[in-house]
This record gives C-alpha cells, sequence and structure tokens, in this order.
C-alpha cells in the first residue's frame, strides 16, 4: 500500500508582521498562529514538514503587476501611511517586505512540487492575493500570489497550462483579470453571488473574451447555500471543464470564509466540505497534471473554523 | 439622468435618396440594427429598421423570375419610400426616464435624439438604458458589495443610518429605498465600498438597524 505523502507547508513567522492597525480589521496575524497550533497539535502533526519561503523577484512581480503599482506601495508603505487606496487595506511599516515574501511562498511551492510531484503544499500566507489587480490593492490584498505562481510555473517549467481553482466565499476578481483573455489558463471559482457579497464581480456570465473565451468558469451560490451545492458543482460542471481543459498544473486559492461560522460571507459551509474540496483536488492533480498541484490560503476570518478548514483541508488533500 | 450621456453620438445615418440595398449594406457593415434617414443639414426625415428592409426583400419560396424582378426593383427604390415617419423622438434634455416609458409603450428597439433644429445628434437603444441602469445602480464595480436593510418607520431612519456610515468611514455609493407596495419588501439598498462587511454589519446592527438576510433554501434555489 502506498503511503501517503507528507505534507510541505510554506511559512515563516515574518509572514505575521503585516499590522493590519488592529480595531475591527478581520485579516490579523492570529490566522496564521491560529492555524499552526491547530496543525500541530492535530493528527497531521508528525507528517508536516516546514519549509521558509524567499521574497518574490521584481521579475516574477511583473508577469501580472505594473512597476508604478510596485513603486507606488513601497513608498507608501515606508512613507508611513496607514492604509492604501482604501482603508480595507491596512498596512504597516513592514507589508510591503511581508507581501513580498507572501508572493514568494507559491513560488516556493512551485519549485517543491516541480522537484517532487505528488507532494502535498499548502502555503500558510499573508496577505492574501486573489483581489489584488494589476496597479491596485483590493479587500486586503496587494500582490496577487496565485497569478503571480501560476505565471512563474509557466515561465520557469514551461507548464504552459495552468487552473487556478478558487474556493474562497469571495471571487477572485484579479485573477479573473489576469486570465480572462488567456487561453492558456483556467480560472474556476465558487463564492458568494455577487449581488450580495464583496467585491461584486464573478457572474456566471463573466466566461472570458476574446481568445480567452470559456476559460473563466464562475459559479455564484445564493447566501446560505451550504455543501451539497458545492460538492455538486466539483461532480459535475468543475469536473468536466477540468478533463476538457487537461491541466499540467494546478493552484488553489484556498479561503476558508464560506464556513458557517464566519461572518464575512453568508455561506453555510460546514468543516467537512474543506475535507472533500481537499479530496476532489487530490485526485484531480493525480489523474490529471501527475500530482502538480499547490494550494496557498485566501481568506478565512473565523480563527477556529479556519483552522479546522485548513486542517480538514489537508487531510482530504492528503489522501488516505 | 439624461440620455445624451449614454447615447451613441453622431449616429451613422442615410439620405433619403439611398437605395435599399445601400441601407442594408450600412446596416450590415456596421452591425446595426437602426437607421435614421436625414435630409441635408442632417434633420430627421424617418428611420429604417433591419425589420423594414427584412419585408423588402423577396421571399425566398418565390420563383426565381420573380424574385429577380423584386431584387431589380429594390437595387433602385430610395429608403424614404419603406422608412417610417411617425417616429417617437428624444431630445437633449430627455431623461432615461423618457426613454423607458417610450421604449414600454412602442415596440421600438432604438430611438432617434434630435437637437433644438430637428438635427439627429444620437441614437439610444433599449440596450443603451440597460447598461445605463447597469451603470447608475453600480452593477459589477469592482470592490463594493449590496447590503440589505429592513425599513423601519422611524422618520430619522435614512439620516440616522447616513450619519453612521459618513461616522464610520464606509464609502458608499448608492442608495435604493423600496416601500413595499410592489412585490419586493419594505427595504434599503446600500451598495458600500468595503471589504469589512463584518464590520459595517456589527455597527449597523447595534445601533438598531435590522440587516436583511433572505431566507433562501439553501438546498432548492
Amino acid at each position: 500500500m502506498k503511503t501517503p505523502p507528507e505534507i510541505i507547508v510554506v511559512h515563516s513567522a515574518r509572514l505575521l508582521d503585516h499590522d493590519t492597525g488592529g480595531g475591527d480589521h478581520p485579516e490579523t496575524a492570529d490566522r496564521l498562529r491560529c492555524i499552526e497550533r491547530r496543525l500541530q497539535s492535530g493528527s497531521l502533526a508528525p507528517h508536516l514538514h516546514y519549509v521558509a519561503p524567499e521574497p518574490a523577484s521584481h521579475e516574477a512581480l511583473l508577469a501580472f503587476h505594473s512597476e508604478s503599482w510596485l513603486l507606488r506601495f513601497e513608498e507608501e508603505v515606508l512613507s508611513g501611511r496607514s492604509y492604501i487606496g482604501h482603508p480595507d487595506n491596512q498596512v504597516c511599516y513592514e507589508s510591503f517586505d511581508v507581501a513580498l515574501l507572501s508572493a514568494g511562498t507559491g513560488i516556493k511551492g512551485v519549485d517543491l512540487v516541480e522537484e517532487n510531484p505528488g507532494r502535498c503544499v499548502f502555503c500558510a500566507t499573508r496577505p492574501p492575493g486573489h483581489h489584488a489587480e494589476p496597479s491596485m490593492s483590493y479587500g486586503f490584498c496587494f500582490l496577487n500570489n496565485c497569478v503571480i505562481a501560476a505565471r512563474y510555473w509557466q515561465s520557469r517549467y514551461n507548464r504552459r497550462r495552468i487552473c487556478v481553482l478558487d474556493f474562497d466565499a469571495h471571487h477572485g476578481n484579479g485573477i479573473q483579470t489576469a486570465f480572462e483573455e488567456d487561453p492558456e489558463t483556467l480560472y474556476i471559482s465558487i463564492h458568494e453571488h455577487p449581488s450580495f457579497s464583496y467585491p461584486g464581480t464573478g457572474y456566471a456570465e463573466e466566461t472570458g473574451m476574446g481568445p480567452g473565451k470559456g476559460t473563466i468558469l464562475n459559479i455564484p451560490l445564493t447566501p446560505g447555500s451550504s455543501d451539497q451545492k458545492v460538492v455538486a458543482a466539483l461532480d459535475g460542471v468543475i469536473r468536466e471543464k477540468l478533463e476538457q481543459f487537461r491541466p499540467e498544473a494546478m493552484i488553489i486559492a484556498a479561503g476558508f470564509d464560506g464556513h458557517r461560522l464566519d461572518d464575512m460571507s453568508g455561506l453555510n459551509y460546514s468543516s467537512a466540505l474543506f475535507s472533500t474540496l481537499g479530496e476532489r483536488v487530490g485526485a484531480w492533480a493525480a489523474n490529471l497534471c501527475s500530482g502538480r498541484v499547490v494550494s496557498l490560503l485566501e481568506g478565512g476570518y473565523h480563527l477556529q473554523s479556519l483552522a479546522e478548514g485548513v486542517e480538514t483541508y489537508l487531510t482530504g488533500l492528503r489522501g488516505k | 439622468m439624461y440620455v445624451r450621456y449614454y447615447m451613441t453620438s453622431s449616429p451613422l445615418t442615410i439620405g433619403p435618396r439611398k437605395t435599399i440595398e445601400e441601407a442594408r449594406q450600412l446596416l450590415q457593415n456596421y452591425n446595426f440594427r437602426h437607421l435614421p434617414v436625414v435630409d441635408e443639414s442632417g434633420c430627421l426625415l424617418g428611420m429604417v429598421t433591419d425589420r423594414d428592409l427584412r419585408s423588402a426583400y423577396p421571399s425566398s419560396v418565390l420563383k426565381e423570375d420573380d424574385r429577380r424582378h423584386i431584387l431589380a426593383r429594390i437595387q433602385e427604390t430610395p429608403v424614404s419610400s419603406i422608412m417610417s415617419s411617425d417616429n417617437a423622438v428624444l431630445n437633449e434634455f430627455s431623461t432615461l426616464d423618457d426613454a423607458l416609458l417610450i421604449f414600454e409603450k412602442r415596440s421600438v428597439g432604438a430611438l432617434p435624439v434630435i437637437d433644438g433644429n430637428g438635427k439627429v445628434v444620437g441614437i439610444f437603444s433599449s440596450n443603451d438604458l440597460l447598461k445605463a441602469w447597469r451603470s447608475l445602480f453600480g452593477l459589477g464595480e469592482k470592490g463594493s458589495a449590496l447590503i440589505t436593510i429592513e425599513m423601519q418607520s422611524d422618520v430619522r431612519f435614512l439620516s440616522r443610518l447616513v450619519a453612521l456610515l459618513e461616522e464610520l468611514d464606509v464609502p458608499f455609493t448608492r442608495l435604493v429605498r423600496t416601500d413595499g407596495s410592489g412585490r419586493e419588501p419594505a427595504m434599503l439598498y446600500l451598495r458600500i465600498n468595503t471589504y469589512n462587511i463584518r464590520a459595517v454589519r456589527k455597527v449597523i446592527e447595534k445601533a438598531g438597524f435590522k440587516v436583511h438576510q433572505p431566507e433562501f433554501d439553501p438546498e432548492i434555489s
């Protein structure tokens, strides 16, 4: 019998240094602390290996972001601003460096998987990335970690056909911007319906443009939706789309804010759903792209369900 | 709220003596369905639509001789003979409401917009109206979310709520109120520009407002 793979967590204590100012801000360093505590005290503990990321190179960032944005982001942070563009996007003096490191986690993840495909790689990172646009921060995100990792995968390893699957409760507008005209990538997102939820994008009618037509699959769910609808989508349209696209590698934007206790969305997921998500991702990666998959943390703001969600997701992903 | 901000300015037009075939070519090349017919000074004489043109052309079930005969006549027939001249028009001060009422009443897909001298300055289609409302309502605006608050009978309801949002420094870009007389219950729809909906909800509820949660049957809808 094959032994389940070890789990590699890409993480650094430095990621805790991005300070969002306290108060009511949901995106805090405690999110990562809780995940770490949970993983180290649970049944996965003997199988965990920690690997430190390195900051993303300027070149890797420019695959999605504009030079002017990178300059502005760095300058505003160093000049002592408390937020960038919108009070949602709180920063401290360290935030630029931490965001570079956060973007570097995905890159490290890609290298680790290429070294040894089939490894179970999870980037326990923040700030998150999927709302970040080429020249603008949105929704707690400054650099688009998933897109940067996808572009790195393409340029460094020539894996052209990349699928990003995003199960965060919110639509990843930045990932869609990156991919909507690109025939080599596929973006699949399951999220709360944009009529009710941030960021107000991700309608089912948005399916890609020009040469990228058909490479965006948005699955908006009405508030109150629970596990059953997600599982139906996974085993229906999503599987079909993946089999048709045949990715060479997959990136998972793993957000846990759809949990019923997380009040950043109106979705009603149970913790068990994240195990199912992990199982499906693991199976697809094994069958479709020789185990080349990297998961990156996006949202999840109810600390206990976030930690539990990550643990059940990794348990599912690792397989029996 | 004025159609002039959402219309197609300086639209394609055609002179009355041009032939039906020329009109057809124009509409086909530019993928339009409505063509204003104007005199030398650009004043509106009538409208031709792709539908007018289709009914001018011979049916494909006609005998070949008959078809050829009709097609030859079409080559010589001016558009003025098939245009409609009894047109509803909009002017530079027409509102989106004006347009909506005309679209609702008369089955037309687009309306010419004329200036004080009767000169055609734009064309406004029902699709332009949809786009105008989409933009006014903020649909698809990145970085926003819609929250629904149940209306209360308190006369200072709105001012209290707005003051609270300003105090919180939460920018809101749209505010729509329904009075409950239609099928939609009495609600206040607010498009707010923040991801931190949790913080907004907390403060709003603490101040005595009720954020409405639709009761969907999660596994059916």
